[in-house]
């Protein structure tokens, strides 16, 4: 199907605070049937003084922080490594840990409910669970990326079924990040470490893949993805500092670089700092660069508003997409129209 | 063929590298002295260490936001690289050149000046100096920010002759005010924004942003300037053509590059040596490296062993032993801490100066801290390295005699060569155990142990702790 769709910025959400209201390395996020916004702090590195960092963040789309819960640490209702982080439909929220190997749940309101996932390679068992999703039974589908294969639990752990080897060939993987569901019940996978995404049946049977470097517009290093109803996909070309919009035959649609300005926290933080804000006002923050070595990497490095380690693309209902900036603590908001 | 060719190229890839492993040591063997040395030289035909799960896995340590991150991604480059020659010459230019992020509270920016000696630290000193007037950090550092056109700064031009090329007594004052005239409008991007951020520390609100060199004309003292004897509207390259040219930045380059690579103790014959081999190659660093390591001032058994290994050294070395941090581990962060507390806080040395090298390195407390961390690291058996050297002496021999216990983990330890006296203090230790068997099944645990301990106390040798 062809869309006519197009993707504009809207506006930014958040910027950088160890604590409290903002963000650290925002990695991936989910909205609740109340439209909160759950944002999952990594943060790091894991010295005593950083590990408060680690939480998760509850915001609106509008910036109204609602607090956040977690914190640093390996005991209950504490991250090491969060990675991913999804709602079921009584709004609980599920929060996988690529270093405690387990997944753990919470109420809406933030409150450790329970913990499940062990670490090996047996059915069943996790290694680095990279990205989550529901399909329409809720059972709860994950990238065990350090086993190389794809699982699916229900939803309160127990093993249904499971795919995938290591390797390059059709069917296998190499470190696979981001999963999402098709409304048709396509499995999609970001097959991180061979650059490109496959298209799965529920049942793993090889649909078909694409965004290989070798391609007229070559991914590299794929992170989180989503799937919209028309069966563009979304997904975080984190290697090459981009995200891309896939039409559901693998042809580019849209390829944004990020254009962020302040956030609303961001403008308070100015509202306060004033001779830094007029600085920085007049300073060129969108310079032409040529860096001697890895460009688009230093490229983000050196100029603030495009992406930087994008890790994850949501959607909702209305229209928005949503960017995990992950190494510019923000979510980067676009408009489908 | 040298009767002891194994010893000398451990001997080679302790200084040109970080030691090597017996596996490594005797590929390099296969290959011949000269044929090592050349590939040494050539790093580019290296393929890079892959970053991207580190990245991926801490992404702290891609943004390298915060000191300790931008430290411990240096641990890891340094311990999973294998462009040996290429971590060294950076480390030996961070330490000539240094820059410290105390100043600048911006690690990322003397992170990345480290990279620019990887692409430039083999290549010619005069382009060193021009890659070095035009980062960011460096101009940061010694203020070239604030050398303006109508009020000069003359930090970063007193230094470029004092510190980074010709050293004190080889120019005037006259000299350093002209030469900083000459580097004026050699500035950041938004430096004023810059400026500001940096003196608050600031973060926000999207986390640091990179600096990037920028000239301003209108900023450039146009007039002309007297430099060493000649007269011309010099800028920043004109001086540079002239530095790189001097024989005393001949004589001053040479003196560091075997101060590092070579002997703590200064030879001025070798030191000669070098200086002729700048002028003969146009200052080029590959040659004069190439010059050195195939001579016998660097070959000489007389000086193996000759040198106290910087913390760097010390804690990538033994972690390249072990095979630790082959995969990202939050953990990295201790080993960077255990350089620092050593004496040597990578990315930020004390001052201009660079780190006081030598046996300024050993104290009472660097020394028992030097011991532990060794000890810890090739005590964990867990670690590949430490199993792959438990696996080779299982698969040599069944049983050890405590003389051969001790000869042979010496070799794995890439072929370390202690004096008679350490000789049998270590093999009094390992007379403890008596004979120490890989058979029967049952007695592997507890000799595995036993090696492990052996291992820790040669790392504790004197011998160990020297390059």
């Amino acid at each position: 199907m062809t869309t006519t769709k197009t993707f504009n910025y809207s506006h930014t959400v958040g910027f950088l605070a160890a604590t409290g209201r903002g963000f650290t390395n925002p990695v991936d996020l989910a909205i609740n049937s109340q439209d909160v916004i759950y944002v999952i702090n990594r943060a790091g590195p894991e010295t005593p003084i950083r590990l408060p960092s680690k939480r998760v963040t509850m915001c609106n789309l509008n910036e109204d922080w609602f607090g956040d819960f977690g914190t640093g640490g390996k005991g209950d209702g504490q991250f090491w490594w969060p990675s991913a982080i999804i709602i079921d439909s009584d709004d609980q929220v599920y929060v996988a840990d690529e270093a405690l190997q387990r997944i753990s749940v919470f109420n809406k309101d933030g409150e450790f409910l329970r913990k499940w996932g062990t670490k090996g390679s047996e059915s069943g068992q996790l290694e680095y669970p990279s990205s989550m999703a529901f399909d329409a039974d809720e059972n709860l589908w994950l990238t065990d990326s350090g086993n190389h294969r794809v699982q699916k639990f229900t939803k309160d752990g127990q093993f249904i079924s499971g795919w995938g080897e290591r390797g390059s060939g059709s069917g296998q993987f190499e470190g696979p990040w981001g999963l999402a569901l098709g409304q048709g019940g396509d499995v999609y996978i970001s097959d991180w470490g061979n650059d490109r995404i496959q298209r799965y049946t529920e049942d793993g049977v090889v649909i078909e893949e694409f965004g290989g470097l070798s391609g007229g517009n070559p991914i590299h290093r794929p992170a989180g993805l989503t799937v919209d109803s028309d069966g563009n996909i979304y997904v975080a070309d984190w290697g090459n500092e981009k995200v891309k919009i896939l039409a559901s035959d693998g042809s580019l649609l849209a390829t944004l670089r990020g254009e962020s300005v302040d956030s609303k926290w961001a403008a308070d933080y100015f509202a306060v700092n004033p001779e830094e804000g007029q600085l920085r006002n007049e300073a060129d923050l969108f310079p032409e660069l040529d860096p001697p070595a890895r460009r688009d990497r230093e490229i983000s490095a050196g100029v603030e508003g495009y992406f930087w380690g994008p890790t994850a693309v949501k959607l909702d209902d209305k229209g928005n997409i949503y960017v995990a900036d992950s190494l510019r603590h923000r979510l980067q908001i676009y408009k489908a129209n | 063929m040298p009767d002891n060719e194994l010893g000398l190229i451990a001997h080679l890839l302790r200084r040109a590298g970080f030691g090597g492993t017996l596996k490594e040591l005797e590929e390099y063997q296969a290959k011949g002295y000269e044929a090592t040395v050349e590939e040494l030289l050539h790093p580019e035909d290296i393929p890079e260490w892959n970053d991207d799960l580190v990245r991926r896995y801490q992404p702290d340590q891609n943004s390298v936001m915060y000191f300790e991150s931008a430290q411990s991604y240096a641990m890891y480059k340094m311990i999973n690289s294998n462009r040996l020659l290429e971590e060294k010459i950076s480390l030996f230019w961070h330490g000539l050149f240094a820059t410290a992020y105390g100043k600048l509270n911006h690690a990322k920016g003397v992170l990345n000046q480290t990279d620019t000696f990887r692409r430039h630290g083999l290549g010619s000193f005069h382009d060193i100096l021009m890659e070095l007037s035009r980062d960011p950090a460096m101009i940061f550092w010694l203020d070239n920010k604030d050398n303006h056109k109508n009020a000069p700064n003359e930090n970063y031009g007193r230094e470029l002759l004092e510190l980074f090329s010709m050293g004190i007594g080889n120019y005037s004052e006259d000299d350093v005010k002209n030469c900083a005239r000459a580097f004026t409008g050699w500035t950041i991007a938004n430096a004023e924004y810059m400026s500001n951020r940096a003196s608050r520390d600031s973060i926000w609100p999207s986390g640091r942003i990179d600096w990037q060199f920028e000239y301003r004309p209108e900023d450039h003292d146009e007039t002309d300037k007297d430099f060493l004897g000649r007269r011309g509207n010099f800028n920043g390259e004109d001086i540079i053509d002239i530095i790189a040219m001097r024989p005393a930045t001949s004589w001053f380059i040479s003196g560091k590059l075997y101060n590092y690579f070579v002997s703590d103790t200064a030879n001025e014959e070798a030191t000669a040596f070098l200086a002729e081999e700048y002028r003969k190659s146009g200052g080029n660093i590959r040659s004069m490296l190439r010059a050195l390591f195939l001579s016998d001032y660097f070959k000489s058994e007389a000086v193996w062993y000759d040198k106290i290994k910087s913390p760097a050294e010390l804690v990538v070395g033994t972690a390249r032993l072990a095979g630790s941090y082959k995969t990202p581990q939050s953990n990295i962060t201790n080993l960077a801490s255990d350089a620092n507390f050593m004496g040597q806080e990578i990315l930020n040395p004390p001052t201009v100066e660079g780190w006081h090298t030598g046996m300024e390195w050993v104290d009472t407390g660097t020394l028992v801290e030097r011991v532990n961390s060794s000890a810890l690291v090739i005590g964990n058996t867990l670690q590949p390295g430490v199993q792959d050297m438990i696996q080779r002496l299982k698969d040599r021999q069944k049983s050890y005699q405590p003389n051969e216990l001790v000869d042979a983990c010496l070799l794995l330890l890439g072929n370390l060569d202690v004096s008679e006296i350490t000789h049998d203090r270590l093999t009094e230790f390992a007379a403890n155990y008596g004979e120490v068997k890989f058979s029967p099944e049952d007695s592997i645990a507890c000799s595995e142990q036993q090696v492990v301990e052996l291992l820790q106390l040669m790392l504790a040798t004197r011998e160990y702790q020297m390059a």
